[in-house]
C-alpha cells in the first residue's frame, strides 16, 4: 500500500464532510493510504493573498512542512489549494532568503520547510502514480452510455509555472473517463471558460454569468453530465448553476472522486452522488436524490 | 507551388516544400457583410515566427491581408493576436512550435477577443486605452515637490519593475474572463498599472486612493475571477491577477469596507485565524447578509450531515501565534477583527462542547487558561508593535 499525506483544505466542511470519506475509500481501493494531516490549515483560498501575501507563503510553508515532517508527499484534491500551495513552493524554492525568514517563524512550532515534499494534484496522481491500468481493473460498474463532458478548471492549467496539465490542450480526464467505461466529450464550447466560483463573493452577477457557460456548451455537444477534478468548480456548477439557469437547462456536475467511486461499485450515496443540489435523476442512469 | 520565399524573407531563408495551413480570420467592415476565414499554405521551414508567416502570406499569396506590427521584437505591443485560441505576440511566437503542436491540423489565426476589428487581424485599441484614462493611472506628484528631485530607492523600483514592463499589447485583455462577462471591466493590464502607481512613493496619497476607488467603481476590479489567464498569456511576465489582489488589498487598507470583496477577505482572515479554516456556510451572511438556512436545508433534505462550523485543528494556538508573528513583521492590508474572532470562538465552543468533537473540547479545556493568557499577551504585543 502506498501512503501519501493528505491536505484537506476547506473542501470537506459544511455539507461536504462526506466527500472526504468517499475519497479516502476510493484511494484505499486503489492501493493508496491517505494519511490525513490534521494540523494543516486552509491555504488562504487565493484570497488571503489580498490581505497579506507573506502570510499566505507562511501558512502554506507550514502546511508543506507538516507533510515533510512525516516524510510524506502532499496530495491536494482541489485546483485552487493546489495552485496556492504550488505557488508557495515555487516562491520558496526560488528565494532562499524568503525560505530562511519563514523557517525562522516555523521553528517555533518545530517545523521546517525543506522543499523535499512533492505537491500532487489529484488528477496527475491518479494518472501517474495509480495508473490507468490499475483503475481499469477495479471498475465494477462501467459507465456505459454516459456521455461525460470533461472540465479541468483553471488553476491546474494556469499559471504556467504550476500547471499540471498542458495549459492549451489539457489531457488525462478523457483517458480516465474511458477507463471507467464512459464516453468522454472533450471539445465543447465553453470548456475553457472559468466556472466563476471565486467571483461569487466579489461580484455575484459575473459569477452567475460564468457558471452556465461550460454546462451550456457541454449540453450542446450532447453531454449529460460534467466531470471535474476540482471540488470548487463542482460546487459552482452544482450550487451556483442551480441559481443561474432554468431546470431544463441544468447539467449536473460530478466531482472526479465521486464518479470513480460509482464506477468502482459504490452505491450512489456512498459515492456522494445523492447529495447534489442539481440531482442526477434526469440523466439516463437516473440516480435519484436522497430524502 | 513554387517556394519563392528566398527573396521575401529577411536573411534569405531557404523554404521547404512542406506546408502547413493557416486558417486566417478575414473581415473588412467596409465591404464584408460578415467575417470569414481563408486558408493559406505556408512553408513549415524557414519561417521563424508567426509574424514571418503572415508576411509570407501578404507578399506571396494575398496582399490584402492586414495585420499590425512595428518593432518585430516584443517591444511595441502592436502584433498581439489569437492563435489557436490563445493570445500571443505574433513576433514572439516561434512558428516551428506552432507547426509541431498543430500536428497536421490548420493553425487558426484571429484578432484578439473583445475588441472591435478594424480590418482582419487589426483591432481597435481605443477602448482599453480609454479605460486607462478613466482609472486616472498617472502620477499626480506628491506635495511638496522637492527642490531637486524625488529620491527613489532601488528596493522600491524593484517592487514595481514588473508592471512597469507592460507594453500595452492587450493580450491579457483579449483572454480575460472578466472582460468576457463584464463590459465595464477595465482589464488586467489596467489594474497592474494602478498597482504600479500605488507603490510609487512619488505619487500623491489622495490620488492613490482615488485610483483604487476608480479601479472599483469605474473599472469593476471585483469582477476578476482569478482565473490566472492574464498571467499565462502576458509576453512580458507581468502578473496582473496578483497585482489585482494587491489593489484589492489596498481597497481594504483604505477602509472601503462596504464592498462585498472586502468583507470576503475579512471573513477569510478572521475565520482562518480563529479556526484554521474558512466557513463556507457563514460567507453568505457575512458578505451579503443572506441567510444560508434555505441552502443548508436543501443539503439536509438530501441526507447530508452539515457542520455549522469547521472543526478547529489540533495545534490551533501555535498556528495563531504564527499568524500574529507574520502580521507583526509584515503589515497586512487588513487587520484581524478580534471582536469577530471572539464571536467565532464562542460559537465554536458552544457547538463542540455539545457535539461530536470531544477531543477538541478536551484540548480546549486543558489549554483554556493558557490559551486566554497567551491570547491576550499576543494581542497586546500585536497592537503594541504598531
Ligand atoms: S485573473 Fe482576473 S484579470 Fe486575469 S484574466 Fe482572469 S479574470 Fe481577467
Ligand atoms: S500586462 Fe502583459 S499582456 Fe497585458 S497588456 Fe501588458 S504586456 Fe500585454
Ligand atoms: S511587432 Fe512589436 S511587439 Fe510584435
Amino acid at each position: 500500500m502506498k501512503k501519501i499525506g493528505f491536505y484537506q483544505g476547506c473542501c470537506f466542511q459544511g455539507p461536504d464532510a462526506h466527500m472526504f470519506d468517499t475519497l479516502k475509500k476510493v484511494f484505499s481501493d486503489l492501493g493508496v493510504e491517505l494519511k490525513l494531516l490534521e494540523k494543516t490549515t486552509c491555504c488562504g483560498g487565493n484570497t488571503i493573498d489580498e490581505a497579506n501575501k507573506y502570510l499566505v507563503y507562511s501558512i502554506n510553508a507550514r502546511n508543506i512542512a507538516i507533510a515533510e515532517k512525516e516524510g510524506l508527499d502532499l496530495l491536494v484534491s482541489c485546483n485552487t489549494c493546489y495552485m496556492v500551495l504550488a505557488k508557495t513552493k515555487h516562491a520558496l524554492d526560488n528565494d532562499p532568503r524568503l525560505r530562511d525568514e519563514i523557517n525562522k517563524l516555523l521553528a517555533e512550532e518545530g517545523l521546517e520547510y525543506k522543499g523535499t515534499a512533492k505537491i500532487w494534484h489529484l488528477l496527475p496522481y491518479l494518472l501517474e502514480e495509480v495508473g490507468i491500468e490499475k483503475i481499469k481493473k477495479k471498475v465494477k460498474r462501467p459507465l456505459s452510455g454516459w456521455k461525460i463532458a470533461t472540465y479541468y478548471g483553471c488553476h491546474i492549467k494556469y499559471p504556467k509555472e504550476v500547471a499540471v496539465v498542458d495549459s492549451e490542450d489539457p489531457k488525462g480526464l478523457e483517458e480516465l473517463i474511458s477507463a471507467l467505461g464512459g464516453e468522454p466529450i472533450k471539445d465543447y464550447e465553453g470548456k475553457d471558460v472559468c466556472c466563476g466560483y471565486h467571483a461569487y463573493y466579489t461580484n455575484k452577477e459575473v459569477s452567475l454569468k460564468k457558471v452556465v457557460k461550460a454546462p451550456q456548451g457541454a449540453k450542446k455537444a450532447g453531454a449529460e453530465v460534467l466531470v471535474t477534478p476540482c471540488p470548487l468548480c463542482f460546487k459552482a456548477q452544482d450550487i451556483y448553476q442551480d441559481m443561474a439557469q432554468a431546470d431544463e437547462q441544468k447539467v449536473p456536475s460530478i466531482y472526479l472522486p465521486e464518479i470513480l467511486a460509482y464506477a468502482l461499485g459504490y452505491d450512489p450515496k456512498e459515492a456522494g452522488l445523492t447529495y447534489h443540489i442539481i440531482p442526477l435523476s434526469k440523466i439516463s442512469v437516473n440516480i435519484p436524490p436522497a430524502g | 507551388m513554387a517556394t519563392a520565399g528566398k527573396e521575401i524573407l529577411k536573411g534569405g531563408f531557404r523554404m521547404s516544400q512542406e506546408k502547413v495551413v493557416l486558417k486566417v480570420y478575414r473581415y473588412n467592415p467596409e465591404v464584408d457583410e460578415k467575417p470569414y476565414y481563408r486558408e493559406y499554405e505556408v512553408p513549415t521551414e524557414g519561417v521563424q515566427t508567426l509574424l514571418d508567416a503572415l508576411f509570407y502570406i501578404q507578399e506571396n499569396l494575398d496582399p490584402t491581408l492586414s495585420f499590425r506590427f512595428f518593432c518585430r521584437a516584443a517591444v511595441c505591443g502592436s502584433c498581439a493576436m489569437k492563435v489557436n485560441g490563445i493570445s500571443r505576440l505574433a513576433c514572439k511566437t516561434p512558428f516551428k512550435k506552432l507547426v509541431e503542436r498543430a500536428n497536421g491540423r490548420p493553425i487558426t489565426v484571429e484578432p484578439l477577443n473583445f475588441l472591435n476589428t478594424v480590418k482582419d487581424l487589426v483591432v481597435d485599441h481605443d477602448k482599453p486605452f480609454e479605460n486607462l484614462k478613466k482609472l486616472q493611472t498617472w502620477c499626480e506628484p506628491k506635495q511638496p515637490i522637492p527642490e531637486k528631485e524625488y529620491r527613489v530607492s532601488p528596493e522600491e523600483v524593484k517592487e514595481y519593475e514588473r508592471p512597469t514592463n507592460c507594453i500595452l499589447c492587450f493580450a491579457c485583455y483579449g483572454s480575460c474572463e472578466a472582460v468576457m462577462d463584464d463590459p465595464k471591466y477595465a482589464g488586467p493590464f489596467a489594474f497592474s498599472r494602478v498597482y504600479k502607481y500605488v507603490l510609487d512613493s512619488r505619487v500623491d496619497e489622495d490620488h492613490k486612493r482615488q485610483m483604487v476607488k476608480n479601479a472599483m467603481e469605474v473599472g469593476d476590479i471585483w469582477s476578476c475571477v482569478q482565473c490566472q489567464k492574464c498571467i499565462y498569456v502576458c509576453p512580458k511576465g507581468i502578473r496582473p491577477a496578483e497585482d489585482i489582489q494587491n489593489v484589492r488589498g489596498k481597497a481594504a487598507e483604505y477602509g472601503f469596507k462596504e464592498y462585498p470583496g472586502v468583507k470576503k477577505v475579512q471573513h477569510f482572515v478572521d475565520w482562518v485565524y480563529a479556526t484554521g479554516q474558512i466557513n463556507r456556510l457563514a460567507l453568505p451572511e457575512e458578505v451579503y447578509g443572506v441567510d444560508p438556512t434555505p441552502l443548508i436545508n436543501k443539503f439536509k433534505e438530501r441526507g447530508a450531515e452539515v457542520w455549522e462550523v469547521p472543526k478547529p485543528l489540533p495545534g490551533l494556538l501555535e498556528f495563531r501565534d504564527l499568524i500574529l508573528e507574520v502580521m507583526k513583521e509584515k503589515k497586512p492590508h487588513l487587520d484581524i477583527d478580534f471582536h469577530h474572532v471572539r464571536r467565532i470562538d464562542k460559537k465554536v465552543e458552544e457547538i463542540f462542547k455539545a457535539d461530536v468533537c470531544t477531543k477538541v473540547v478536551e484540548q480546549f479545556e486543558e489549554q483554556r487558561e493558557d490559551f486566554f493568557s497567551r491570547f491576550w499577551k499576543k494581542i497586546s504585543e500585536f497592537f503594541g508593535a504598531r
